[in-house]
């Protein structure tokens, strides 16, 4: 691996600072103005924001575009996901030749939810590449500067590669292997899926034992009991608790939104504290907080970890 | 054996409107395994279309005589050449295979060109059985099996990763697209465990290559499917078999 720094993510993480990470959704829409707007709030805050490419395979704008515009317009540093879901290994080298001409510094290499569970279920799912190849392929792109063919990049691209880990997986000891071998694919941090109970983080972490690649731990703050809900019912590998998603669908009786916004706050700042506070004391390099159209639930909870 | 269901009624009226005149031809491979082209089939199929007012011409082939194995129903093809002539159309009850192998023997060497429909839609190669059947294998061309413990993952998993699985995979051990399928990448895990092959599991294995399946394929083969093949047949009439095993529904 290359001891090169091409991002802020990656010279924090070096620097051994407690990494802070956020996420924007660029929508169906033939603009990303909503995306920028969150993350010129994101600034100061967050490192660096994940921008989805096409998540729980609902066809949206283009995360590359996205990441660039998001760049540009707000100056945040973005983390453009590319997964392996719509593009062949041909296409996956090309995007990540254009990242990389386009300044992007980050890509998080993802398999991605199958075609079928969105909304264009009767796509050809591609999955040509898979994350564990996809860290490679940009590992030897960036750090050999050479394609999957040997043949030789001019002014290869400058920007890091993560992977994704999910420590609520069914089978961990499988999820666990998966993960090493990412890591020996190169991969330079990894982001993991959102996760609210404690237990399930020790056992990741126990089960994963000591690595040396920095982990930023998923949490996901809801702003409104649908998002909390969806994640319970349709995100695999995810378990709210019923204490928090009661707090959450008692919300939705208060009329007034002011009060609303309050009390969704207050039961994230409650919930999340106990959490955060155990996260201090766990091998986490960061938090990844996927705190989606809901930047002003950031600075409470980073407080949390002071 | 390629499984293979029927198409809804609906959808083969569709293919024979302003088509009176039907040939339905039936297959003795594996769609008279799985009845969508023995000659039940054959006669069911013919009893509707009649019902639907169309003037049939049933032409069944017998057990092991299969539509796309050419050598062979070409000859019930020649025996029936008045009826092909004389038809708007030709229903075959048989996989894909079957339907374009039938096809290009009649534009080609019979010299008839008609309309050829197919009955039926193919769903993969198969194994198992009685009742139930599982594919897994896809006939990719480039054989992985030696890589991940005996199981095809670009088969079996839903996503068909070579490093799985996915970060989709249910508390029941099942696939992220269909709650029915097992996850390809737990199986493979429990069989390296048991084979003490993990470090195998958490090695990198190489994108597959899907050049050895650059469609379509030709194949050739020294001997020829011939009279041999048929022989082989007969010998098995002569196998002593055990008693039945108990088979799973």
């Amino acid at each position: 691996m290359g001891d090169e720094i091409y991002s802020d993510l990656m010279r924090e993480l070096k620097e051994g600072k407690y990494v802070f990470t956020g996420e924007l959704e660029p929508e169906k829409a033939g603009d990303v103005n909503e995306p920028i707007e969150m993350a010129k709030e994101l600034v100061g805050m967050v490192v660096a924001c994940n921008v989805t490419d096409n998540p729980q395979s609902f066809a949206y704008v283009n995360s590359m575009a996205a990441s660039y515009l998001i760049q540009k317009e707000a100056g945040m540093e973005c983390v453009y996901q590319l997964r392996c879901s719509d593009r062949n290994r041909m296409a996956l080298l090309s995007d990540v030749l254009g990242a990389g001409a386009l300044g992007l510094k980050n890509i998080l290499a993802l398999a991605g939810d199958h075609v079928s569970l969105g909304d264009t279920p009767d796509a050809k799912p591609v999955f040509d590449l898979d994350s564990t190849t996809l860290i490679q392929l940009i590992r030897t792109m960036v750090d050999e500067g050479k394609d999957l063919g040997g043949k030789e990049i001019h002014n290869p691209p400058k920007l890091h590669v993560g992977g994704a880990a999910a420590p609520g997986a069914a089978h961990l000891k499988a999820e666990v292997g998966k993960v090493k071998r990412k890591i020996n694919a190169g991969v330079e941090y990894l982001q993991t899926q959102v996760v609210y109970y404690t237990d399930v983080l020790d056992k990741f972490f126990d089960e994963l034992g000591k690595v040396d690649v920095p982990i930023l731990v998923g949490i996901f703050p809801a702003r409104t009991f649908g998002q909390a809900d969806f994640f319970d019912k349709y995100v695999a590998g995810v378990d709210v608790p019923p204490d928090y998603l009661e707090a959450m669908r008692a919300t939705k009786a208060i009329k007034d939104k002011e009060k609303k916004k309050e009390e969704v706050d207050r039961v994230n700042i409650e919930f999340f504290t106990g959490f955060l506070e155990h996260l201090k004391g766990t091998p986490a390099a960061g938090c990844h907080m996927m705190a989606v159209g809901y930047p002003r639930i950031i600075p409470p909870l980073k407080k949390l970890m002071e | 054996m390629i499984a293979q269901e029927k198409k809804p009624m609906e959808e083969i009226l569709g293919y024979l409107e302003g088509k009176q005149k039907v040939v339905v031809m039936g297959c003795g491979g594996c769609a008279t395994f799985y009845h969508t082209g023995d000659t039940k089939a054959v006669n069911e199929m013919a009893a509707n279309l009649t019902k639907e007012g169309k003037d049939v011409f049933k032409m069944p082939l017998p057990f092991s005589i299969q539509a796309c194995d050419i050598e062979k129903s070409g000859v019930w093809l020649e025996k029936n050449r008045k009826e092909l002539e004389n038809r708007d159309a030709l229903l075959v009850l048989s996989c894909g295979d079957g339907v374009q192998v039938v096809t290009e023997y009649m534009d080609e060497k019979m010299g008839i060109t008609k309309s050829v429909i197919p009955a039926n839609d193919a769903l993969g190669l198969v194994g198992g059985g009685p009742k139930k059947f599982k594919e897994t294998c896809q006939s990719c061309g480039m054989c992985e099996l030696g890589k991940t413990a005996g199981i095809c993952p670009l088969t079996s998993c839903g996503k068909g990763l070579m490093n799985g699985p996915c970060g989709g995979v249910r508390v029941d051990n099942k696939c992220e697209i269909d709650e029915k399928k097992d996850c390809a990448w737990v199986k493979i895990y429990e069989r390296m465990e048991k084979l003490g092959e993990l470090d195998k599991f958490i090695s990198i294995r190489s994108p597959h290559e899907w050049s050895k399946a650059a469609r379509p394929r030709l194949f050739e083969i020294e001997e020829p499917v011939g009279m041999d093949v048929i022989g082989a047949m007969k010998g098995m009439l002569t196998v002593k078999f055990g008693p039945k095993p108990k088979l799973d529904e």
